[in-house]
């Protein structure tokens, strides 16, 4: 029983832990630049106006796959801190950015094809290493199950250095951090797909980001094993390293990004990846 | 029992028989009528055939068959000499010379040249139930087709000719019985690529010519190093039971080698992709239920004896790189039948290779893609054909406008395409078990095993991606527009698309079912030992692989269901918005994104043939 406690409460409030790490990540960001920043629980507050808006759509279908959007990375994230197979949390992951992708192509707005299209290719380009990653702790566990991995006693990290190192390229890619937020680029295509969503129907996006923060440093998390401290102090890590990178680089193009990541970051997990399974 | 199966192999000759002669007003309830008793032969024959069978036939019949043979290659030969192809000409001689000396050589004992198991009642399922669904769709298609009255009817007549040589190919047990029914698939394919005459028609005629009269060489060299080393019939039977002796492997290369072929794996692949130029029920055709699917038959015939062996693991390499090299290859294209042609390279290698790993699971995993992606891309072809004829569209970026003009259409091949990728369909079980399978070979062949998987799973992620760009543009719309009024593309078209979406339907809703009392049998047959499936709790164990279902549920109504339901929601209670354009009143026309593989694919062309060397060299040492 108390194997489940921790993942079902950190499942049923992934939302607002997200919002916070959202918070505190804009408060990290301004201090960076010698701003004050907002206040911590600023998502909130914004997530409250939201609902108090006028509802305003494009057309049913686009909202509703916003919705389901939020709703199936949920359930992608559920499985991950259940401790599923791993291929098949990814999987469902690639699935819930698809149905956000679909989103964007429903409407004919070009700013949302736009943000689609570079969404798909941002898919492309950390997809493949999350996969290798995955492939690695099966070479290195015998099974794709992340429960393995979470009660594993040794860390990943010792085992796959060169993997982590390739996770933490991507990850900006992933939540959409300079220098690669190509997908999102609001001074440039105004926010991508999330441009035409409002009201209730943007706040499934918008918190679905929250959610994508807690996937994401979970992935970060499985480098430390059963190693809570190192763990934490993984993700703590990361989330300095993100937030200095989002505000001390200008954005690449999409071509730039693409080749960056398969031709560094992939290659770095593959590498990593022979090594483990010559061993 | 023997009725029924006389019937598989002599109705579809008798009715192209009499479709080339007969007037049109016939051939219409006699298309739907043999279609339907050819479904319910094959059914009868599946229910009907537990233990093989194995049958001869009378001496002249041998000869019979010398003689074709012999025409055959005259005919290849002949059109060698017409399209000055000196390729074409020179593998006929070859071909010629190899038969002449094996028949010159063949011992003259009574040999069983006809073995039904299984495995063929599987394939005869899948052959004569989707072909002759497409060949009802033919009729209407046919019709608007610009040719000849004549030239209809031959195209009706060679579609039943090749479901009969579809039904022999997959019961020969002699090599060159087999031999003969492969080459006249080859030749049907001539004709049905070549059929509209023009310059490319003919040129990827040819190309698929030459090709498949490669894999015909190959046949011919098996057979020849079979009795150069003395081990007696030649025939698939006597081939398992010599599993493992020495020299054997060579035989079993060359055989695999003609699977490949067939199976349009690099680099090999420009045939089937050359095919796209044919009337669309050729595509499907070639596609779904015949011609490529030798392929995986082929190897699933020989997994117990190639399994385990260095072939096998060339060949799992071989199609791991195909996976991925045709997932990438596909995000370049446009043209949406060489779309949907990618992927069944893709899908094929990935049958192929479940084929050669030869585990009970694997087998259950090439069973459920043979059939399920055989049912989807039919499907999928016949709405392409749809699309061509009552839309007149053929690149997936004009689809943009397609909802609103053909909803029904787009939700139908949104469903394709979904039934292709998301759980649970079938297609999804079978690249699960795949996944998952693939893991036990990397414990014992790490490097290989780690490769193929990064492979088989970044492939996937790479289709998925595809699909999903064409998805988008089939539910891309206005919201001016919320009515939803489904076309009428009249009875012909409508009632085989709507026969696919029932089996489609059915097969996933049934999918724990078949699994037990459909695939495990089939699986125990190719494997020779039983297949253990249960259904215990929320799991269903093939073996010892565990599958569980209710994630696969929830995922079931997370995603297929979610995509279905946000075409048809409406929420009442929000305003309309248009959409952001800067203040500017233009129209725009949407397109999608793709990626320009062409530098790459000499790169993959020549990665292939190394692939092919590796097999022969692997097979001699």
């Amino acid at each position: 029983m108390n194997d489940y406690l921790i993942p079902v409460l950190l499942i049923v409030l992934a939302p607002v832990i997200g919002g916070l790490v959202y918070g505190f990540e804009r408060i990290v960001k301004a201090r960076m630049q010698r701003r004050i920043g907002p206040p911590l629980l600023q998502p909130f507050y914004d997530f409250l106006k939201l609902a108090d808006k006028r509802q305003m759509m494009v057309h049913s279908t686009h909202a509703f796959l916003g919705i389901m959007h939020f709703v199936s990375l949920w359930f992608a994230l559920a499985v991950l801190l259940l401790g599923g197979d791993l291929i098949l949390v990814i999987f469902l992951h690639l699935l819930s950015t698809a149905l956000l992708i679909l989103a964007g192509y429903s409407t004919r707005s070009i700013f949302s094809h736009l943000g689609a299209n570079r969404m798909a290719i941002s898919v492309l380009a950390y997809e493949p290493v999350l996969i290798i990653i995955a492939v690695s702790i099966f070479m290195i566990n015998g099974s794709f199950d992340t429960a393995l991995v979470f009660a594993g006693n040794e860390p990943l990290l010792y085992k796959m250095p060169l993997a982590f190192i390739a996770l933490l390229l991507v990850l900006p890619i992933k939540l959409k951090k300079s220098p690669f937020d190509v997908a999102e680029a609001h001074q440039e295509i105004t926010g991508g797909v999330e441009l035409e969503f409002s009201g209730l129907f943007f706040e499934a996006v918008y918190t679905a980001k929250w959610l994508d923060y807690i996937f994401c440093y979970t992935l970060v998390f499985l480098f430390a094993g059963s190693n809570i401290l190192l763990g934490l102090g993984l993700m703590a890590f990361t989330f300095l390293y993100l937030n200095a990178l989002d505000n001390s680089s200008a954005r690449v193009n999409y071509k730039q990004m693409l080749r960056f990541s398969l031709g560094v970051a992939f290659t770095l997990a593959f590498i990593n990846l022979i090594i483990n399974s010559l061993l | 029992m023997n009725f029924y199966l006389t019937g598989l192999y002599f109705l579809p000759l008798i009715v192209g028989g009499i479709l080339l002669i007969a007037p049109a007003k016939i051939s219409r309830p006699l298309v739907i009528l043999s279609s339907l008793i050819l479904s319910v032969l094959a059914l009868l024959v599946f229910f009907s055939v537990s233990e093989p069978v194995y049958f001869s036939v009378p001496h002249y019949v041998s000869q019979l068959v010398a003689g074709a043979d012999v025409l055959m290659l005259m005919y290849f030969l002949w059109v060698a000499l017409q399209r000055k192809s000196l390729l074409v000409g020179i593998l006929s001689v070859v071909q010629l010379a190899g038969l002449l000396y094996i028949l010159k050589n063949l011992s003259g004992g009574e040999t069983l040249q006809f073995m039904v198991d299984r495995l063929s009642t599987f394939m005869f399922l899948l052959i004569n139930i989707i072909s002759g669904i497409i060949a009802v769709f033919t009729l209407r298609y046919i019709d608007e087709e610009e040719c000849s009255a004549f030239r209809k009817k031959f195209f009706m007549a060679l579609l039943f000719w090749f479901i009969g040589a579809m039904n022999l190919v997959v019961s020969a047990d002699n090599l060159e019985y087999f031999f003969l029914f492969f080459e006249l698939t080859t030749l049907a394919s001539f004709l049905f690529i070549g059929f509209r005459k023009d310059a490319v028609s003919v040129q990827n005629a040819i190309t698929a010519l030459w090709m498949n009269q490669l894999g015909g060489i190959a046949i011919l060299a098996a057979i020849f190093f079979i009795m150069y080393n003395g081990y007696g019939e030649i025939t698939f039977t006597n081939l398992l039971a010599h599993t493992g002796a020495d020299g054997l492997l060579l035989p079993l290369a060359l055989l695999s080698i003609a699977a490949l072929i067939k199976g349009a794996q690099l680099p090999f692949s420009k045939w089937l992709l050359g095919a796209m130029v044919a009337p669309t029920p050729v595509s499907a055709l070639l596609h779904s239920s015949t011609m490529v699917k030798i392929a995986p038959f082929i190897i699933l015939r020989l997994s117990p004896a190639i399994k385990d062996t260095p072939v096998a693991m060339v060949i799992v390499g071989l199609t791991g790189f195909v996976f991925i090299a045709s997932a990438i290859s596909a995000l370049s294209q446009d043209n949406f039948k060489r779309i949907l042609a990618h992927s069944t390279i893709a899908l094929l290698a990935l049958m192929i290779m479940m084929g050669a790993i030869g585990t009970p699971v694997t087998i259950v995993a090439a069973l459920v893609l043979v059939l399920f992606h055989g049912i989807s891309k039919c499907m999928l072809f016949l709405n392409a054909g749809i699309l061509e004829r009552v839309f007149h569209l053929k690149q997936s970026s004009d689809m943009d406008r397609l909802s609103e003009s053909g909803p029904f259409t787009a939700l139908v091949m949104t469903i394709g395409f979904m039934s292709l990728l998301l759980p649970p369909f079938g297609a999804f079980i079978g690249k699960w078990l795949s996944i998952e399978t693939l893991g036990a070979l990397a414990t014992e062949k790490k490097l290989l095993g780690a490769l193929v998987l990064v492979a088989v799973a970044g492939g996937g992620a790479v289709l998925s991606l595809l699909y999903f760009k064409v998805m988008g543009l089939l539910i891309n719309r206005t919201g001016e527009k919320d009515q939803l009024r489904f076309e009428n593309t009249g009875p012909y078209y409508s009632a085989t698309i709507y026969i696919l979406l029932g089996l489609v339907l059915i097969t996933v809703a049934g999918l724990p079912l078949l699994l037990t009392y459909y695939f495990a049998p089939v699986a125990a047959a190719v494997h020779g030992s039983p297949v253990p499936v249960l259904n215990e709790g929320w799991n269903l164990f093939i073996g010892t692989m565990r599958i569980p279902l209710l994630p696969m549920l929830i995922a079931f109504f997370l995603l297929p269901v979610t995509i279905l339901l946000a075409m048809f929601i409406r929420f009442r209670h929000a305003d309309r918005a248009k959409e952001y354009m800067c203040g500017e009143k233009i129209n725009y026309s949407f397109s999608s994104f793709y990626f320009s593989t062409d530098r790459a694919i000499p790169y993959f062309s020549a990665a292939g043939i190394l692939f092919f060397i590796a097999l022969i060299a692997v097979a001699l040492i």
